[in-house]
């Protein structure tokens, strides 16, 4: 038996709640991957924009009177607009909270994150008849509707998430693992409210400029 | 930093703190039996498994080619009608491109990636089962759909308006793009593994400057990956919406504002990069294989790395040279003619590279190395066809003829196929614990070399003389004959050489010669272990201290004190790859299977109703719920799979008789 330096890594911690860890890293490269979709679908917004449309939106014909000017409506994706931002609030004390491992905060918290992130499902499929259109009226509906649908997809990926999340807190408590993937969902959700804002802009204030 | 206070390094005489193999492979088997085989998290189960799956196809694939070079063998040939043969040029490209190619590569890289890295799994092991079994889906879907006579006829492209809802009614195009839809969630779920891999599981000691060339072209393609799917997925998920019934929507539908134009961006700003998503891992098997046979170190590290990243760049900025026919402002011309003269320069730099550290060391001409050869060869040909195409008035003349056939084969073939095999040759070893035949291997390159230049060199000329591409047929008065018959019998010879290597592994799997932990003598972690590797891939974590560990680290210590009774791996800092902390894996499980045929289901269902989408997201949120609710596997699966509850990690205390790796 020859002699052999060994290094030992038993006193290493077992889990890292931020950049450490593989989670963070594997959640973070699939919202790179997201982020590319919504920039591509945003390259064809304004593809659309400049090759094919004199006037943007185009005008309603489909409507009588005929609507010459059918920007989207402003009220509801507002609303809208400002309880998703609200909802990181609550997020942001989970998040927090989490290093702090405040099993009770958390939970109550995310409860709240979540049940704003309903009233956000619900007024967005009232934000889609603030869009004038139907989807198969034309290419500009078309791709307005597919942003506003992929969106709606990660809301509700996103509130169910939270909700597995706040299931799991209140059947079998919280350990160290587990706060670190909450904190994970949690930068899910602040990259959902994130893009939502530079999408609210493109959708509703874009054909106003 | 602080963390360094929670290490200990000592020397220990004797009685250093034991890992326990028959522990160890308790903890890392997968379970016995075909259930076994289902539920694996393996990465070396899930990479053995792509390569055989996408080499199955690269045989279907080459199988219609050589019905395709049948039909062409003579003028007027009535082999195959016109609907059989646009099935089959398609389900061929399709093939090549989207099950062969890129999840071949992708199975080398989590096959070989953590034992390169020097430990025992990719971070995301079910997620990783999952990325396999969606690919298959897909699979299975295209040439089901073939055999059912309804293959995808509209090209590997399937470019709009051909493809759209007018002139493609039926669901052969649907099929297409649900397919691209799961072979590409694998691709993104391979790239999120390796990718992560690289970042936080490699051995201590392995900083940035030490990381294997191999392990780099894999990360870099794994980047490219990550911005170049979401484009394909976009095109052909919207042309799906496009023409699906109650969807309708007007993407690509000019009358509505559409454009046919936007697809095209869409698929090539894919396009071209996936051309170096399949290029850049072969260029990382030729620089593992010039190194180990040249015996030298290689040279120009370096800038192999920077032309590697420099590659993946520019990669991205070249698409619409494959739309030189469209109508392109002349700014716009000119850009990506230079940026396509561009590309040339890091590949000549990695060709330069190779060819120093071959002529400058002791090469041995193994069959490896022979590949590499004939891929240096064949590669420098199609790049400088490459060069000729990326000159828009050249580009013209010949666009959408057999010269851009000849040159595309080149590249992809000479360029990816070529250090394929010599990759096969080199890992085999690895993989099965013998080698394969010397003899038989040179007589499978001899072959493959002579019948691929047969095949393709005439169809350069073939293209000069406007014999354009995707014709089932030509006219006696074209003179096209005499060279369509000798790239027949070229194909006829590459069958003869794929037959001869499908020989060699199956005689050399049951009686080659026993290859040992390091057959050829090279430098990198993978031949630090046994071939074939136990579950858990290194009885002790390895540290290394140079970039060829084997070559040259002498007596680098190993890591102890990882549990031996969960499936645990150490992390490491991003740069420097210091000891971090400990992670647990999870175990084997079914759920990734089940979410595999919830998703694959959903948009498999999509191709005929859209209601598919929304229902199967339900089914993959409650299969992703049981997932994430650990211990609810299916009891009848828990046989044998060891699910420890988490405990404080201690080294082993029992002592073995083998001296550490």
């Amino acid at each position: 038996m020859t002699a052999r330096s060994v290094i030992d890594v038993s006193r290493l911690p077992s889990t890292e709640m931020d950049h450490r860890s593989p989670i963070w890293w594997g959640n973070n490269l699939l919202l790179v991957i997201e982020t590319t979709m919504f920039g591509l679908i945003v390259a064809a917004y304004f593809y659309f924009r400049v090759v094919d449309f004199h006037q943007w939106p185009p005008p309603r014909s489909s409507h009588n009177p005929m609507m010459l000017v059918p920007n989207p409506a402003l009220t509801i994706p507002t609303i809208n607009l400002a309880i998703l931002l609200l909802s990181c609030f609550p997020a942001y004390i989970v998040d927090r909270a989490c290093f702090r491992k405040q099993s009770v905060v958390v939970t109550l918290n995310l409860l709240i994150t979540i049940a704003l992130g309903m009233i956000c499902i619900g007024l967005r499929f009232l934000e889609f008849k603030s869009l004038q259109f139907r989807w198969d009226e034309n290419a500009y509906s078309s791709v307005v509707w597919t942003i506003l649908g992929i969106h709606l997809a990660h809301l509700i990926t996103g509130t169910c998430e939270n909700a597995l999340m706040a299931a799991w807190a209140l059947a079998k408590g919280l350990d160290a693992k587990h706060f670190r993937d909450i904190r994970i969902t949690t930068l899910y959700w602040f990259w959902i409210a994130g893009i939502w804002v530079l999408l609210y802009v493109m959708i509703y204030w874009f054909p106003r400029w | 930093m602080t963390r360094t206070s929670h290490l200990q390094i000592r020397d220990f005489k004797g009685d250093i703190p034991r890992a326990d193999a028959e522990q160890l492979e308790r903890v890392w088997s997968r379970p016995k039996g075909l259930l076994g085989w289902l539920v694996t998290t393996n990465h070396k189960d899930i990479g053995k498994r792509y390569i055989v799956t996408a080499f199955i196809f690269f045989l279907c694939g080459g199988l219609l080619a050589a019905l395709m070079r049948l039909q062409l063998m003579k003028p007027e040939n009535s082999f195959l009608g016109p609907d059989l043969y646009n099935q089959f040029f398609t389900v061929h490209g399709t093939t090549m491109m989207f099950l062969f190619a890129v999840p071949i590569m992708e199975g080398m890289g989590i096959y070989l990636v953590p034992l390169m890295l020097g430990t025992r799994n990719v971070p995301f092991p079910r997620m990783n089962t999952f990325g396999y079994y969606i690919y298959l889906l897909g699979g299975i879907l295209l040439f089901v759909s073939l055999f059912l006579n309804v293959g995808p006829d509209a090209g590997w492209f399937a470019y709009v308006p051909l493809s759209g809802p007018h002139y493609s009614p039926g669901k052969r195009v649907d099929i297409w793009s649900q397919m691209i839809t799961l072979t590409e969630i694998a691709a993104l779920v391979g790239a999120v593994e390796i990718i992560t891999a690289v970042f936080k599981h490699r051995a201590v000691g392995m900083s940035l400057n030490r990381i294997p060339m191999f392990v780099w072209a894999q990360v870099v393609t794994s980047f490219m990956v990550i911005f170049a799917m979401p484009s394909i997925m976009l095109a052909s998920g919207v042309l799906a919406m496009d023409r699906l019934a109650h969807v309708n929507t007007h993407f690509f539908n000019p009358a509505e504002g559409g454009d046919a134009l936007l697809y095209q961006h869409l698929f090539w700003f894919f396009g071209h990069p996936e051309v170096y998503i399949i290029f850049i891992p072969a260029t990382g098997f030729v620089s593992t294989i010039v190194e180990t046979f040249s015996r030298r170190k290689m040279f120009g590290y370096l800038g192999l790395v920077l032309s590697l990243v420099s590659t993946a760049f520019i990669g991205f900025g070249l698409w619409v040279h494959h739309m030189f026919a469209t109508p392109v402002a002349e700014l716009g011309q000119g850009f990506f003619t230079g940026a396509s003269m561009l590309i040339a320069i890091p590949s000549g730099i990695q060709i330069f590279c190779w060819l120093t550290t071959l002529l400058t060391g002791k090469p041995q001409l193994k069959t490896p190395l022979l590949w590499v050869l004939g891929f240096i060869a064949l590669f420098v040909l199609g790049g400088l066809t490459g060069i000729m195409l990326a000159s828009v008035s050249l580009d013209l003349q010949v666009h959408d003829t057999f010269f851009v056939v000849a040159h595309f084969h080149y590249v992809l073939i000479g360029g990816a196929v070529f250090p394929l095999f010599g990759a096969f040759y080199y890992w085999f070893p690895k993989w099965t614990g013998r080698m394969l035949s010397e003899g038989l291997g040179k007589l499978n390159f001899w072959l493959f070399f002579i019948g691929f230049n047969l095949t393709f060199f005439p169809m350069h000329i073939l293209g000069l003389h406007g014999m354009t591409r995707r014709i089932y047929t030509y006219v006696v008065e074209s003179g096209w004959g005499n060279l369509n018959l000798l790239a027949t019998i070229g194909a006829g010879v590459m069958a003869l050489s794929v037959i001869v290597f499908l020989t060699n592994v199956f005689v050399s799997r049951k009686s080659g010669v026993i290859a040992g932990a390091n057959p050829w003598g090279a430098p990198t972690l993978e031949w630090g272990t046994a071939s074939p590797p136990p579950p858990y891939g290194f009885l002790y974590l390895p540290t290394v201290q140079s970039r060829d560990p084997l070559w040259s680290d002498k007596d680098s210590p190993v890591i102890v004190g990882l549990s031996n009774t969960k499936r645990e791996v150490l992390n490491t800092t991003i740069l420097d790859a210091m000891p971090e902390h400990r992670y647990e894996l999870a175990i084997d499980s079914i759920w990734p299977f089940a979410l595999a045929l919830a998703a694959g289901g959903s948009f498999i269902g999509a191709v005929f109703n859209a209601w598919a989408i929304p229902i199967g997201a339900a089914l993959s949120f409650l299969v992703l719920s049981l997932w994430f609710w650990r211990g609810n596997e299916p009891k009848f699966l828990l046989e044998g799979i060891q699910h420890t509850p988490s405990s404080p990690s201690h080294p082993s205390k029992r002592v073995l008789e083998e001296t550490p790796a």
